[in-house]
């Protein structure tokens, strides 16, 4: 199960301009073919570390090394491209990630950065849609797709590089139970097969399908939980403290 | 604002690309220069930016409608060359998909609201502010320039309309825009020196006023 | 007064429709969906110039009434392709029309009513209308990224492509934030409001819209990021001229090239 460290934190502290801290001393070990969920309220800074995670910002304090190299600040140039094509992080907001004038064209958009040959980018194309079950979209604008179809697409447009490292930011949000469970089962999918997967969520009730680990931020920005998602989740008490519940939530 | 094609001779509103196609390759340059990679997709908001705003239509003297460009704005905000771009990026995608003033036009429309609108309004305020334009002589400056740059372009629009009949006729009819530029200029004026061009100046000012409340969150500098 | 904020609404509304309906459309299988894009662009830029450069309003209705044909030929409803068209450029006339009036000019209506005065109107008209047509057609029977991809092809700068594409894209995100706040101001509304009101509103809007538009590029240009963008644009070939393009371009040629000629001898 243990394998080689992917992600290594140690005191990491992030903060935007001049506000509270975003993160204010993270430890976290990731390993090759671990499936996290990373859980914590809104605002609590889970997107910022799979900002980090993923190269685009860098920690303002602590240490971070990625596949066993140390990172002090973001990647640029030549490094960003490798780094990008090992780590592969679907926003939160999919309309951000849905940019170009097709489902298409932004599932290429990837493999053509990387300089791939045309038949090349065609055959990854349509190996991420068919992992998706979005083939009959690829044409589509996305401003005529549901909420549930572009997250699939938005995903789709992340897999077609085949990142070793897939981080989600709270990919199953606003959607209704039918597209969520959908979406659930193809997470799953995706964590088959040795990748490894960091999901960021407040939604406790799919955690025990997509993830062997459960890692919780609480609201002073620092892990206050690291364990299987039963041992985790059965903690009504961290979950409170953490406001991942409610007193008023009925339990799980 | 924007001139459909038949209005103008061919000629005319291609030929007006002169101006307006080394307009734009110093606008892709400087933006190149000053934005980097992230003139790409910031560009691309800036224009969809000006084509929203170019949507809301309200009424003018004159009994007609009128919209605000935006194009001040953006150049305060960002610099003038990103809003030649921005506005016509804007004005393509009008044209194209919306068929919002002609295809051939182009060139002529961009030159108008593009061009001279921005850049007029872009020189008034300095000149107007300053060096380094703060407080509320920035947002006046910011006003009068909008209210400039807009009326200047309405001008340009009313005499381009104007001299087709002079320079284009068969058997003493005009072949194209029918009207001359004792009617064309005035209607223009009235229409928009009396009223959008006020607002154009209202949007920019309150759009500043906006911006600098939310701090240093533009990507580059004015 | 309040009316054109509630017209601005619709028009918006309208457009994110239409855009949608568009795409439909131009998915359909008719003659001129089936064409590349590349040969369509060339051919409605042919045909525009041609109808830019006629005097003759006969070959002018003659036209006219191919471009109709062609969408005949392409399942187009013809009365969508006729409002499209029509409704928007009456409306420039009479912009410019109307001022004249309120500023008192009778004898410009009176040269008006003379028959060669009005004989040129209905010939400027028609050629407005024509060309506008082949426009309109065009994008009615082409999605829009085939019409960008043929800018690129036609050695439009990828990179102008791909900004093109993008504000396309994201106008429609702005347009929904905007739709979002004119809602939310209807249901805030119990009277009736003054035209300063009005305008401070819309300059607030126009506030937060520029915010919202740099916000959105700053996070586009992070995921364009994470996905390797290099500031270099590639984009994936995907188009082969066939015979029957070669030939819709020469035939658009051809039928331009006989209606300048014809245009000197016939009215």
């Amino acid at each position: 199960m243990s394998g080689d460290l992917v992600f290594g934190l140690r005191g990491v502290r992030y903060r935007y301009h001049g506000r509270r801290p975003a993160l204010d001393g993270i430890d976290l070990d990731v390993r090759r073919g671990e499936r996290v969920a990373l859980l914590g309220a809104n605002g609590c800074g889970k997107s910022t570390l799979l900002k980090l995670l993923d190269g685009i910002l860098a920690p303002a304090e602590g240490t971070m090394t990625v596949l066993g190299e140390p990172v002090r600040a973001v990647p640029n140039g030549e490094a960003a491209h490798r780094f990008h094509r090992t780590v592969g992080l679907v926003f939160q907001d999919p309309d951000v990630q849905l940019f170009s004038a097709t489902v298409l064209d932004d599932v290429a958009f990837g493999p053509l950065q990387l300089g791939l040959p045309d038949a090349e980018v065609r055959e990854r194309c349509d190996e991420a849609l068919g992992r998706m079950g979005i083939a009959r979209l690829a044409d589509r604008a996305p401003f005529e797709l549901s909420l549930g179809e572009k997250k699939r697409a938005a995903i789709a447009s992340v897999l077609s590089l085949r990142p070793d490292v897939l981080l989600l930011d709270e990919p199953t949000a606003s959607l209704d139970p039918r597209t969520r469970w959908v979406l659930v089962d193809l997470l799953r999918e995706l964590g088959a097969g040795g990748r490894t997967v960091v999901t960021a969520t407040h939604e406790l009730d799919v955690v025990p399908a997509i993830a062997g680990r459960a890692v919780v931020i609480g609201e002073q920005r620092r892990v206050v939980a690291d364990g299987p998602p039963a041992d985790v989740l059965r903690d009504r008490e961290l979950l409170l403290s953490a406001n991942l519940v409610h007193e008023r939530d009925q339990p799980l | 604002m924007h001139i459909p094609d038949g209005y103008l001779s061919p000629f005319f509103s291609v030929g007006s690309g002169v101006v307006t196609v080394p307009a734009w390759s110093v606008a892709a340059a400087r933006l190149r220069r000053s934005l980097r990679g992230r003139s790409v997709p910031m560009l691309a908001l800036l224009s969809a930016f000006s084509f929203a705003l170019m949507l809301i239509s309200f009424p003018v003297p004159g009994g007609t409608t009128a919209h605000a460009v935006g194009g001040t704005l953006i150049a305060i905000v960002v610099g003038p060359w990103a809003a030649v771009a921005g506005v016509s990026v804007a004005l393509v995608i009008q044209a194209l998909f919306f068929g919002d003033g002609g295809i051939l036009a182009i060139p002529l429309n961009c030159l108008n609201l593009a061009v001279v609108l921005p850049l007029t309004g872009w020189a008034v305020y300095r000149l107007l502010g300053g060096a380094r334009p703060a407080g509320r002589r920035r947002l006046w400056a910011a006003g009068v320039g909008a209210y400039a740059g807009l009326t200047l372009a309405a001008l340009a629009v009313g005499v381009e309309l104007g001299l087709q009949p002079a320079l284009f006729q068969v058997a003493g009819q005009p072949v194209y825009a029918p009207y001359t530029i004792a009617q064309a200029v005035p209607a223009m004026l009235v229409a928009h020196g009396l009223g959008a061009s006020f607002v154009e100046a209202a949007v920019t000012v309150l759009g500043l006023v906006y911006v600098e409340r939310l701090g240093a969150r533009s990507p580059a500098g004015s | 007064m309040s009316d054109w904020l509630e017209r601005t609404a619709a028009t918006i509304a309208g457009s994110i429709e239409r855009a949608v309906f568009t795409e439909e459309l131009a998915r359909a299988p008719g003659w001129l969906q089936g064409l590349d894009p590349r040969a369509k662009l060339v051919a409605c830029l042919t045909t525009v110039m041609a109808a830019g450069f006629l005097r003759s309003l006969t070959v002018l209705l003659a036209l006219y009434a191919a471009v109709l044909a062609a969408a005949v030929a392409s399942r187009t409803p013809l009365d969508l392709l006729v409002r499209r068209v029509w409704t928007g450029v009456p409306l420039f006339t009479a912009f410019v029309l109307v001022p004249s009036l309120f500023l008192g000019r009778p004898p410009y209506l009176a040269v008006h009513l003379s028959v060669p005065a009005l004989w040129s109107a209905v010939i400027f008209v028609a050629r407005v209308g024509t060309g506008v047509s082949a426009a309109v057609l065009l994008v009615l029977t082409t999605p829009w990224a085939d019409l960008l991809r043929a800018l690129h092809a036609l050695r439009v700068p990828p990179v102008f492509v791909l900004v093109l594409s993008m504000t396309y894209r994201y106008a429609f995100l702005l347009l929904h934030a905007l739709t979002g706040r004119l809602e939310a101001r209807r249901s805030r509304v119990v009277g009736a409001t003054r035209g300063g009101e009005q305008r401070a509103w819309l300059a607030g809007s126009a506030g937060a819209l520029l915010d919202r538009s740099f916000q959105l590029g700053a996070d586009v240009y992070a995921a364009m990021l994470a996905r390797g963008f290099t500031g270099e644009v590639r984009t994936l070939r995907r188009f082969r001229l066939r015979r029957a393009d070669a030939w819709a371009v020469a035939g658009a040629a051809l039928l331009a090239a006989a209606a300048l000629a014809a245009g000197t001898a016939l009215p």
